[in-house]
Parts: C-alpha cells; structure tokens; sequence
C-alpha cells in the first residue's frame, strides 16, 4: 500500500468536509458553528488552533537556536522541515483565527489602532512579525530551484544570522505572552492553571513541545517515505525535551507549593483530576520514559514519548483556553462543527507541508514511497543533481474525488435550518386554560400570565377602540356590538373565533403560516401547482391565487401582513406582547390612574398556576386544522 | 466628575421599568431565550436585567463601568474605551471580535451576537449620549421608586453611606463598587450579599489590569534579554571552535 497516497486521501476528506463546515460559519456565524456561549466565549479554537498551534510550531525557533546559535552541526538535517513546520503551523493559527474572529476582515485592525496595555495586541504583532520572519527564513529553499533568483537566494542569505535571532527573541515574547493573556483572569481560571508565573510556564511548555514536535514530524515523514529513521538524531532531542520537561515540571510544583495550592491536586474534583492526567500525559511520564538512555534511543518509545507530551500539552492549551474556566467545562463542550474545522486546518497545513517537501530541496533525498515507485527514468536537474524523477506520490484524480465527495457529506450534514443559528429552541406552543381567567402559559414553565378574559370582553363592549401596530397590523377596531373580533383578528377556514396558538404555534420564532408542503402533498390538500400559479408566470408568493380565492370561509377580521410575500407571522411571545402592551399603552396614555396596567408584572405571574395545582392535566396537542371545511377544488374558479 | 449610578437594593420592587427604558432607548430587539444564554437575563439584547432573589430581593445587573476596567484594558485595536463622564463605551467600527473582553470582565457582562454572521458584543454604555447631553440614563429615569438613581460617583457614594449610617441595621455596611477591582461606577447598597454579581476572587480590591502590568514591563527585557543571552552563547561556541580548531568556520549555513 501506498503509503503517501493513503495519508493524503484521509487528508483530503477531512480539509473537503472541513470547506463545508467553514460555508457555515460564514453564512450564519460563529452561534451555530460552534457550542460557544456567552458562559465561555473562547473555546476549541483559541485552546487548539490558536495558543496549542503557536506552540506546536515552536519547533523553528527552537531547532534554529539549537543549529545556528548553539552550532550544534549534527541537527542540521532537522533545520530545514522544522522551520517550514513552524511557519505553516503560523499559518494554520492565522487561518484559525480567521474562523474564530466574530469579525475576520478586521484582523488587520491591529496594525493601525493600537493599544499597548493588551497582552493580546502584543501577541498579534509577534505573531504577524514572526510569521514574515519565518518566511524570509525559508524562502531561500524554494528559490534555489532556479537560478534566476540566485541574487534575491543570496541576499536573504546574507540575513539568514539576524533573522534566526530575531525570530526567537520574537518568540520568546509571544510564546510567553500566549500565557500572559490569562493572567487578568484570577477569577475565571482554575487555581491549579492560573499562576503569576504562566507566561514562564507556557515559555517552558512551548519549548518543550517543539522539540517533540520536531521529532514526531521526523518520525512521521519518515515513516511515511519509507525512509532511514534517524533515531540517534531524535534521541537527542528527547534527551534535550527531558531537561526541559524537568524543568517544567519543577517550575510549575515550585510555583503550587509556594501559593499554596498544591493541595488542590488532590482534592478529588474533576478539573484536579484533568490536571492530573494533563501533568502525567504532558510531563511525567515522557521525561521518566526519556530519562533512559536505551529507550530514548528506541523509536518505539520516541513515537511514544512524544506523542504523549504533544497531546498532553495541547490539552493544556486547551484547559488554559476555556475548558478550566469557572463554568467553562460544564457549559461547554466543543462541537463537531469546531473540531471538523480544526481537523481541515491542520489536514491542509499537513497536505502543504508534503507538497513542499516533495517538490523542494527540504531534505537530503528526494523523498518517495519505495514499494510503489514504478521505473521512471532518472532526470536531470542542475539544482539538485542526485534526485531521481517525479516520485508516485500524488494521485490527481483520487484526491480531487475525496475532496469533493467529503464537502458534499459535510454539505448535507448541516441542519441548514435558519432557526437553529438564531440559538431558539423551537418550541410548540401549549394552549392557555381557564375558563373566566385564562392562565396563559405557552411553554409550561413557572412563569404565566392571568388573563381576565371575561373583563376584557366587558370592557371592549363598553368602548369603541381602534389600535394600529407598527408593522403587523395596519389596524384593528372594535364596535360595542362586536367585541370579540378585536382580539380574535383572524378565523381559520370552520372556525368562528380562532386561539392565539393555533396560529401563533412557536413560542420564540417566527412561523410560516401559510403551509405550502401541506397545501402539494397527497395527504393534504393535494394540489397541483398549477391551482394556485398561473402557468407560464414565474411562481411566487406575490403571484400566486390568494388565500380567499379558495377559502372562501376565512375571515379577516383585520387587515393584516398575510397578503405579503412572506407568510410569517410573529412567535407567540411577539404575538401577545403586540397586542396586550399596544392596547394597555394607548389605555395608559387615556386614562392617567392606571399606571399599573404598563408594567410587566401586572399580568407576569411567577409560581404554580391555580390550574396545575389542581391537579389538572394539560391537553397538550391541539392538531392544526383539523376543522378546516377544503373547498372542492374543482369548482374553485380558476 | 465621574458619573455613576446608585441602585438601592432594599428599594428596588422588580417592576422590570428600568429594563424596557433601556430596551426602548437603545432599540435592543425582541427578548428571545437563546442557547447560549447565561442565567442571568443578560444577553445581547438585554443591557440589563433584574435578579430575584429570594424575600423578594431584586438585584438589579448591568455593565459595573469599572474605573480600571480589564475589558479596556484587553481589548488589543481598543475598541473598548473609558470615557472621561465614566461609562465604558465600545467602538464596533475597531472591534475585530477576539472576545477577550468578554473573557477579562470580572463581571461577566459583555455579551455576543452569536445568531449574525457580523456579530459585535453588546453591553450597557450608560446610555452615553444621553449623559452628554446633560441627561440621565434611561434606566434611572425610568425607575418609579428611585431605587436606582444617577449622579457623580462621589456625590453617591456619600449618599449610599449615609443610608447605611442611618439604617444601619437595614442594611449591610458595605458598598458595593466602592473598592471592588479598583472601583466601579455602578454602585448597590444592599441587605442582601451581592458576592453573586461577580466571579468569585481573592485579590478583590485591585483593578484587574495591574496583573498584567509586570508581565507587560518585563517584554523588552525578556526581548532583549533573550537576544543578548543568544548572542554571548554564539559568540562564546564559536570562540571555542576557533581556538580548538574546529571542525568548521562556516557561517551556520553549512548546509550549502
């Protein structure tokens, strides 16, 4: 099997399901991409792709001053892909922050409206300054494919010094600053992760994952390339990461025990014990594993090894960034949609990385899978004379269908349901109860309404009102005579005087009264299109045959917006709110003693109904239009 | 002359005035529970709301406009802003929606559009423009008992200690927003504990931003510092090389 195309095809899946996800996000925002709330407004995103992505990459700046600045000649092998991790890891953050901005196209806001006091405004500009740095570092590589660029190769060189100094002092500020960022949050972060010293720690982590991410992406390429594994060259950098996870782990218990919170270790809760985890995962266990010179020059155990303190730092990333927040764990939990964009951000970082790798002078040899290499005759480049012809690993077609076939799954794995990103759980509204007092309670909680209906029937009856709602209803009035209709402004096809919910049928959100599917299906009104279009003209609401055309029976009592393209009508709450405050405003302007009648409480109950405490069992369901008298369309005029 | 306001919890009867002022003023839209709503009745379209407490206590909670606030603080383009009047305005034009304010609130106040794909963070401003005019807020205009009243921060912070002294056993000896992180310019007198307002902390009276200010000072040290360290490493290595001959004298580019 081979192996390079497999991993690239998996890649592929998840950056095409990931496109997806990300039409989402844009179209209808970050409220129903992800499971963020106003409890905990940074979540997997900030944790993983922006501060565990910062650190991750951290491996530049780390190899470069272990080979340029310590001139430690033997990782030079490591030079090279780890400065191009890096600088694809800073990408893969700024695409990530592009998704986790509420406002993306103003991320270069940062450039020219300054504020120094912001450990974040801080990190920005290192960000966006290290990132250059990066890629003026590794931009002599692609460029010494051709000779043409040989001037510009060998200016960059002449700053390859000053570069690789200024990209680690820069990352040494942002790198600490990512945990400068917590500190204004005593309150908020769990004792046993807030610390004064944070930015010291996270400086240390950093430094300590990128060293095992250099080796992990060492052991990884080369496993997938079938290549020699340099073990006795990733040992050292275990044996380096020992050193510095020591060191972390001695900072950070120094740092509980002279705070005094070193007991809360232990205290049984559950963010004690996912710290724990995190310091055995992240810290322990690799630098005990590490701190035996056999095992640290076995590859199983580097696998191992650095697996564990990557994904026992990330986690800590993500625990820093809302997860051992008060209340961040129990209010949130990452959903599929934010892990399926951080999946296709790494994937696509992962795909560039090979595709650069393959195509430039990155390592010694031109990397390519043995087992399927087909005879291909040796070509000629002058640039990198001893590499061999074009190596079988892509797959054009292959790819291209994976990535299609994965955005399509994803396309359909959204609910697409406009509701859903307005964060209203949809709601069927419940009828009110009583008989003189209605006790209006639309979703059954221990808030209701007591509404005197009988006193408002008399009341209409002893005045004459006309009343006009902004937007919903040009105007309603009332006679003596015909009280009822004031309220009750619309009859359904049957009925005299129709309910608020049997229209009115969503507590929160709006609802499209007019039910188009109901009207085409077979077991409903059974129409044909052509009964309510006129053939030949564009089919829309504006259009089509009015509602009384075949209704006949329908009543409306007041004018209002159904005649309009839309036919929404106001959720319940909207409804009643629409109506009772308009009339009780306009009474209170009227007449001066009733000042009562415009607060909220003075038809808000709070408590048990009368109702319920009797005992009484709601009638839940009230079919809709069950009464309707269906014209026989036949006979309608066309 | 600080502005501020004084809510007297003792006074306040819930009638919810002061929150449909505030809606009306600021055209805040229908109140429509959302799923990430905290259980606070704060959300973007709620400035502010009223708390039940039990012994029909309501607790009145809206943005306490710091006087050292961690939101301005954060805010990396500076978007959040105190003004001079005292209430703690946001620019929407600056904002690129990084939450960090959201996250630095000790109170946990600022809200998010989550439902717009154009979301901006929503809060009380103390209805700003109104007090630049020389007017009141909505809220404390619209309150019928005066249990929330406006004024100078120093004028009510006498007045709120007055009340104390004079009912001493009605209420608890302490002001709300006095001291807490540094100040604030929403102030309550209460018989009832109001710990509830704001995240619980231990280091209660110093302004928030002060956490990060060593951490700040110390970055072009560290800088530098790092830059120095790295060099004198470098220079040092290659001292050696050259007096013990070794093994080359390129210029950390070897790899040519």
């Amino acid at each position: 099997m081979n192996r390079v195309k497999t991993t690239k095809l998996l890649l592929w899946l998840f950056a095409g399901f990931a496109a997806a996800v990300a039409l989402n996000r844009y179209i209808f925002g970050l409220g129903v991409t992800t499971n963020l709330n106003d409890q905990t407004p940074w979540g997997f995103w900030i944790g993983f792709d922006v501060m565990a992505g910062v650190a991750l990459a951290a491996g530049g700046f780390v190899t470069t001053a272990i080979f340029y600045m310590i001139k430690r000649e033997e990782f030079h092998p490591l030079v090279k892909p780890a400065v191009l991790t890096a600088f694809l890891g800073y990408v893969a953050v700024i695409v990530g922050l592009l998704f986790d901005l509420g406002l993306p196209w103003n991320i270069w806001h940062m450039i020219i409206y300054w504020n120094p006091h912001s450990p974040l405004f801080e990190v920005g500009w290192c960000v966006m300054l290290y990132t250059t740095v990066l890629l003026l570092e590794f931009s002599p590589v692609p460029l010494e494919e051709s000779s043409r660029y040989a001037k510009i190769r060998n200016f960059l060189m002449r700053f390859r010094f000053p570069l690789v100094l200024l990209g680690i002092m820069l990352s040494t500020l942002h790198q600490s600053s990512l945990g400068t960022l917590f500190l204004i949050m005593p309150a908020r972060l769990y004792p046993l992760w807030y610390s004064h010293i944070l930015p010291i720690e996270f400086f240390i982590s950093a430094v300590a994952l990128g060293l095992m991410m250099v080796a992990f992406e060492t052991l990884l390429s080369h496993w997938l390339y079938r290549r020699e594994p340099e073990t006795e060259l990733v040992g050292k950098l275990c044996k380096i990461a020992t050193w510095v996870l020591g060191t972390y782990f001695v900072v950070k218990m120094t740092d509980l025990a002279l705070t005094g919170k070193i007991g809360m270790i232990f205290n049984g809760s559950w963010l004690s014990d996912l710290f724990i985890v995190e310091i055995l995962i992240s810290t322990l266990i690799p630098a005990a594993l590490f701190a035996v010179g056999k095992l640290r020059r076995n590859s199983t155990a580097q696998w191992i090894g650095s697996a564990m303190v990557i994904v026992g730092l990330v986690m800590n990333r993500i625990d820093v960034g809302g997860f051992a927040m008060v209340g961040g764990a129990a209010s949130y939990t990452p959903s599929w949609m934010e892990i399926a964009i951080s999946l296709g951000i790494v994937s696509a970082a992962i795909l560039v990385f090979l595709l650069v790798v393959e195509h430039f002078h990155i390592w010694e040899i031109r990397p390519e899978d043995p087992q399927s290499l087909p005879e291909v005759s040796p070509s000629f480049d002058y640039s990198s004379r001893t590499w061999l012809g074009t190596p079988d690993v892509s797959s054009l077609a292959t790819h291209s269908l994976a990535f299609v076939l994965s955005f399509a799954v994803g396309m359909a794995a959204l609910s697409g349901k406009r509701l859903h990103a307005e964060g209203v759980d949809s709601i069927v509204v419940r009828p009110a109860t009583g008989v003189d007092t209605l006790c209006i309670n639309g979703n059954r909680d221990n808030q209701f309404v007591e509404f005197p209906h009988e006193a408002h029937i008399a009341w209409i009856k002893t005045h004459a009102v006309s009343l006009t709602i902004d937007g919903v209803i040009d105007s309603i009035s009332a006679t003596k005579e015909d009280s009822c209709t004031f309220c009750h402004h619309f009859n359904l096809p049957g009925e005299r005087l129709s309910n608020c919910w049997e229209c009115h049928t969503s507590m929160y959100s709006r609802v499209d009264f007019f039910r188009h599917d109901w009207h085409t299906s077979a077991r409903g009104a059974n129409l044909k299109c052509d009964d309510c279009h006129t053939p030949g003209v564009t089919r829309t609401a504006e259009s089509a045959k009015q509602c009384a055309a075949c209704h006949p029976a329908y009543k409306f009592a007041v004018n209002t917006n159904l005649a309009k393209p839309a036919f929404y009508i106001p959720s319940y709450v909207d409804a009643m709110h629409e109506l009772c405050v308009a009339c009780h405003k306009a009474e209170v302007k009227e007449v001066k003693g009733k000042p009562e009648l415009a607060l909220c409480t003075s038809c808000h109950k709070t408590g048990t109904p009368p109702e319920l405490r009797a005992g009484m069992k709601w009638k839940v369901s009230v079919p809709h239009y069950d009464n309707v008298v269906l014209p026989n369309v036949s006979t309608v005029e066309k | 002359m600080s502005k501020a306001i004084l809510t007297d919890v003792t006074k306040c009867i819930g009638c919810l005035k002061c929150v449909s002022a505030c809606k009306e003023i600021h055209h805040l839209g229908a109140d429509v529970p959302r799923v990430w709503d905290k259980n606070d009745g704060l959300s973007a379209e709620n400035w502010t709301s009223i708390i039940a407490k039990p012994e029909n206590h309501y607790v009145r909670k809206q943005c306490r406009h710091c006087l050292e606030p961690a939101c301005v603080s954060v805010c990396p383009v500076g978007a959040m802003h105190k003004t001079e009047l005292g209430p703690v305005v946001y620019d929407s034009s600056k904002c690129l929606g990084c939450r960090y304010c959201m996250m630095a609130c000790p109170f946990g106040i600022p809200r998010y559009e989550w439902d717009k794909a154009v979301p901006h963070v929503e809060k009380c401003i103390m209805c700003y423009d109104r007090i630049e005019e020389g007017k009141q807020p909505a809220c404390t205009e619209a309150c019928p008992e005066n249990a929330t009243i406006f004024g100078d921060r120093s004028d009510l912070l006498k007045i709120a200690h007055t009340r104390i002294k004079e009912n001493p056993h009605k209420y608890i000896d302490r002001v709300w927003g006095e001291n807490e992180v540094g100040g604030t310019s929403v102030l309550y007198v209460s018989d009832i504990n109001l710990d509830f307002l704001t995240y619980p902390t231990k280091n209660f009276d110093t302004p928030l931003p002060e956490e990060t200010v060593a951490a700040l000072d110390s970055v072009p040290y560290a800088f530098l510092g790092m830059g120095g360290v790295m060099l004198g490493l470098n220079w040092i290595i290659r001292r050696r090389m050259k007096l013990g001959g070794g093994p080359n004298k390129k210029d950390g580019d070897s790899h040519e």
